[in-house]
């Protein structure tokens, strides 16, 4: 397994191009270092690739590449970031899983994935958590449902008397967006329609040309129009008030029971021997700690939720539980996916 | 004056030697880039934001938008030369400058690309600069409707880029909205057409697409034409576009240039629809339409001026609103919140000298890439001189590794073999690949915001017509539908009697 591995990185090095040749040679080097059983003691054997199920630039792709910096000195091995974008993340995710469990190969994982989207889409393209050995959690980022300033609507109770019916932006199906308000809308027995969009910021750019009545999307991206007045912040859907936005109360304190906040963790796959886990958290705790980490949290208002990882296979594992029974309480399909 | 101290400010900003040396570093990564297939600013920018972390935000931005429209320069020469367009922006550039690089003029047409790359990014800083806020609202007014009538206008244009039979163009267009609604469906979470493969869940990729069907089904076609005829080296002659060249361009580069300004602003597909809009225009404005697809300079200024001036304008809705266009804006987002800066509509007022800084350095950075891309033209071109036995194992390679490095994806490997088969196939059975690679890309476009448009109607088409842009939108739609009606009655009347500018006037129009 290993030996065909790295013939074929070999291979392929050879045809290609000089700097490109280096780059896998190297990598595959360090591959058959690690033979022949992974040996714990020699962990870290190289480089350790983080694989990022998004493209460059959003924010689970911001996290890693923080914590990467930030967690390379400790671990005491370059830690180079790989993105793999497919599938809301599903397609990395998978491949992760299915690497050697030698600690070399470690993935972001949203709860979304795991919580939400299995609701929205078919069986064959969801994966579970029970699949991996979540290292540590890392992050909470929160979303929050927003109106258009000029629409005058700043509270839920602005919502409920209006007694109209509200057309809402989602960031995609199968998303804590549409998980979100869609079960606020029907608890609180609103009429509204369902509109997905592409992501935060086309549903963003939506709600400020009026476009779409509400819309939910994740904090950082609508801070500036928070701060600018042209968007009012209704409700966040954390369980406890976001400290960058103390004066929005929580859905669950407005009185509905919608806890949805999109987690981050960093994991390996299944098996990985318990020493190499054990080295991996106490480097990224390091990198919790560091100055630069901080920061960064800060500036892109992440809360962190540096969870045990075992903590957050549990806590993952019963919010999936939680939305499952919420949407069947009160009627709400993502999807007709799955 | 009140309103040009600042301007003149941030020129003081840009020409501070680290700034200064900032933007020459980021266009010329932006150029290498551009010139690699596959790998694209947005990616780049990613790759390379932790370099700016010690820098001033000012200089960190010069040099990152130094890479993003670099990039754009640098990707018309694979397109020109090697039939490989990078971005669904430069797929028409295709057209006319690989027919022109066939013909020995490959100089000529990099020389105008580039210059008219200048020209539609300095039109774009100008209206930057006196126009950001007054425009950046025109972006808010474009919801899914306005973009369903976007698209359904881009789609019939794609019908009138194309030569040869309009037939075989529509049988291609329609391949391509087939193959744009693979991947899950955006509002239910179905799977569609997928297979149960989860490398087809998002759909297919514009590269992946694009590079087989351009570049290797080019380069399999070739491969058989030299079995039956021995063909030359592409003569390599006049690197400096004529006197002439330039000033039959020079109407296609100031249209491109401010259609590329007004489309650039909109999220979304601004810059592919604003290339292929212009191309369209000077298609039907054109003396001699035929000419398009077999040389002229027209068809790569106007695209080229067009995609560059958009490039530039898509920095507006960034800068003013708070609000990024494209993939490579998102970045941007990314990097200044990073630099503790806050794009949003209080930028302008509250950090002045970056707003500035930034949009003054895009002067600097496009006459740097003029002065350094008028003379590589000569050291790309050679590229053509190499015998085509090893120039075309050579391409294949770096289109392989180009689409592997941007999803780090084997199975998009796969696919450019799998699409290099059948653009082999279409080119062998004469059909033109240009419609099928346009109508995918304006495919899922025109899908989604059609399902949108009608879920925030509630079901009721009639507010298409209603809605201001959208309405006027869908009546230019109808003009160019119809317009070839019109055009041979007019052509009936003008045998009685000559109705030359009646017949004028109505071109003008679309």
């Amino acid at each position: 397994m290993i030996k065909t591995t790295f013939t074929r990185r070999s291979i392929l090095a050879t045809g290609s191009g000089l700097a490109l040749a280096l780059a896998l040679t190297a990598c595959g080097g360090n591959v058959a270092g690690t033979s022949p059983a992974a040996d714990a003691s020699k962990f870290p054997a190289g480089p350790v690739t983080l694989t990022i199920g998004a493209d460059p630039g959003g924010s689970t792709d911001l996290i890693g590449r923080a914590l990467a910096e930030n967690a390379s000195g400790p671990l005491g091995a370059p830690i180079p970031v790989v993105n793999k974008p497919g599938a809301n993340g599903a397609l990395a995710t998978k491949e992760v899983g299915a690497a050697k469990a030698d600690g070399q190969t470690l993935v972001i994982l949203n709860a979304s994935l795991f919580a939400i989207t299995p609701l929205a889409v078919s069986a064959g393209e969801t994966v579970k958590i029970e699949d991996y050995e979540v290292i540590t959690g890392i992050s909470q980022d929160d979303y929050v449902l927003v109106s258009n300033a000029s629409s005058g609507m700043k509270t839920m109770d602005d919502l409920t008397k209006a007694g109209k019916k509200f057309n809402f932006a989602t960031t995609g199906v199968g998303t804590g967006s549409q998980l979100a308000q869609a079960l606020l809308f029907k608890q609180a027995k609103i009429d509204g329609t369902d509109v997905p969009f592409d992501g935060g910021s086309p549903a963003m750019t939506a709600l400020l040309g009026n476009q779409v009545d509400l819309a939910t999307i994740q904090l950082a991206e609508a801070m500036p129009q928070i701060k600018a007045g042209k968007l009012n912040p209704i409700v966040v859907f954390s369980k406890e008030r976001n400290q960058y936005l103390p004066d929005t109360p929580t859905a669950v304190e407005a009185g509905y029971d919608v806890p949805v906040s999109q987690f981050r963790a960093v994991a390996a796959p299944k098996g990985t021997p318990e020493a190499v886990v054990t080295k991996l958290r106490e480097s990224f705790k390091k990198a919790f700690e560091s100055e630069p980490y901080k920061a960064f949290n800060k500036q892109n208002l992440f809360t962190p939720a540096e969870i045990d990882g075992d903590q957050v296979a549990k806590d993952w594992s019963a919010n999936a539980a939680k939305y499952k029974e919420l949407t069947t309480k009160y009627g709400v399909d993502l999807g007709s996916g799955k | 004056m009140d309103f040009l101290a600042p301007v003149i400010n941030g020129f003081g900003v840009v020409l501070e030697p680290m700034n200064l040396l900032y933007c020459l570093i980021g266009v010329v990564i932006g150029m290498l880039i551009g010139v690699l297939p596959g790998l694209g600013p947005a990616a780049t920018i990613a790759i390379l934001l932790p370099l700016t972390y010690g820098v001033e935000p000012v200089t960190a931005i010069i040099m990152l938008s130094g890479i993003f429209y670099g990039a754009q320069y640098g990707g018309t020469i694979t397109s020109v030369l090697l039939r490989l367009p990078g971005e669904a922006s430069s797929v028409v550039t295709v057209f006319d400058g690989f027919a022109l690089a066939r013909q020995g003029r490959a100089g000529t047409a990099l020389g105008i690309a580039a210059i008219g790359s200048f020209f539609g990014g300095t039109v774009a800083i100008i209206g930057l600069t006196l126009l950001a806020p007054i425009v950046a609202g025109f972006a808010l007014d474009f919801g899914p409707p306005e973009y369903t009538a976007l698209a359904m206008l881009g789609i019939l244009l794609v019908a009138t880029v194309s030569n040869g039979s309009k037939l075989k163009s529509i049988i291609a267009a329609s391949l391509g909205l087939l193959l744009a609604t693979v991947g899950r469906d955006t509002f239910t979470g179905e799977a569609r057409f997928t297979f149960d493969n989860l490398s087809l869940a998002d759909g297919l990729d514009f590269v992946p697409i694009a590079m087989g069907i351009f570049g290797l089904g080019e380069i399999l076609y070739n491969l058989e034409e030299r079995h039956n005829k021995v063909q030359a080296p592409a003569k390599v002659a006049n690197v400096w576009p004529s006197r002439k060249d330039l000033k039959e361009s020079s109407g296609a580069i100031g249209r491109g240039s401010l259609l590329g300004f007004f489309l650039g602003i909109l999220p979304g597909g601004g810059a592919t629809i604003a290339s292929l809009a212009a191309y369209a225009m000077e298609k039907k404005r054109a003396k001699n339409p035929e000419r398009f697809g077999r040389g002229a300079v027209e068809g790569v200024a106007a695209p080229e001026s067009a995609n560059n001036a958009a490039a530039t304008s898509s920095f507006i809705p960034l800068l003013t609103l708070g609000i990024p266009a494209n993939a490579t804006m998102a970045i941007i987002f990314g990097a200044l919140l990073i630099q503790g800066v806050t794009p949003g509509p209080q930028l302008v007022q509250n950090d002045p000298e970056l707003f500035w800084g930034v949009v003054n350095s895009m002067y600097i950075g496009n006459i740097l890439l003029l002065i350094m891309s008028i003379p590589l033209v000569g050291v790309f071109v050679k590229i053509l001189r190499v015998r085509a036995a090893i120039l075309a194992p050579i391409t294949v390679l770096i289109t392989l590794i180009g689409v592997y490095t941007i999803n780090n994806s084997i199975f998009d490997i796969w696919l450019v073999i799998v699409f290099g088969l059948l653009g082999y196939l279409m080119k062998k059975f004469g059909f033109e690949p240009g419609p099928l690679v346009l109508a995918f890309v304006l495919g899922s476009l025109l899908e989604e915001n059609l399902r949108r448009s009608l879920l925030v109607f509630g079901g009721d088409a009639a507010g298409f017509v209603t809605r201001p842009i959208s309405g006027i939108l869908l009546l230019v739609f109808v003009v160019v539908m119809l317009l070839p009606l019109l055009q041979k009655a007019f052509r009936k009347v003008r045998t009685t009697a000559p109705a030359v500018e009646a017949r004028h006037h109505e071109k003008e129009k679309v």
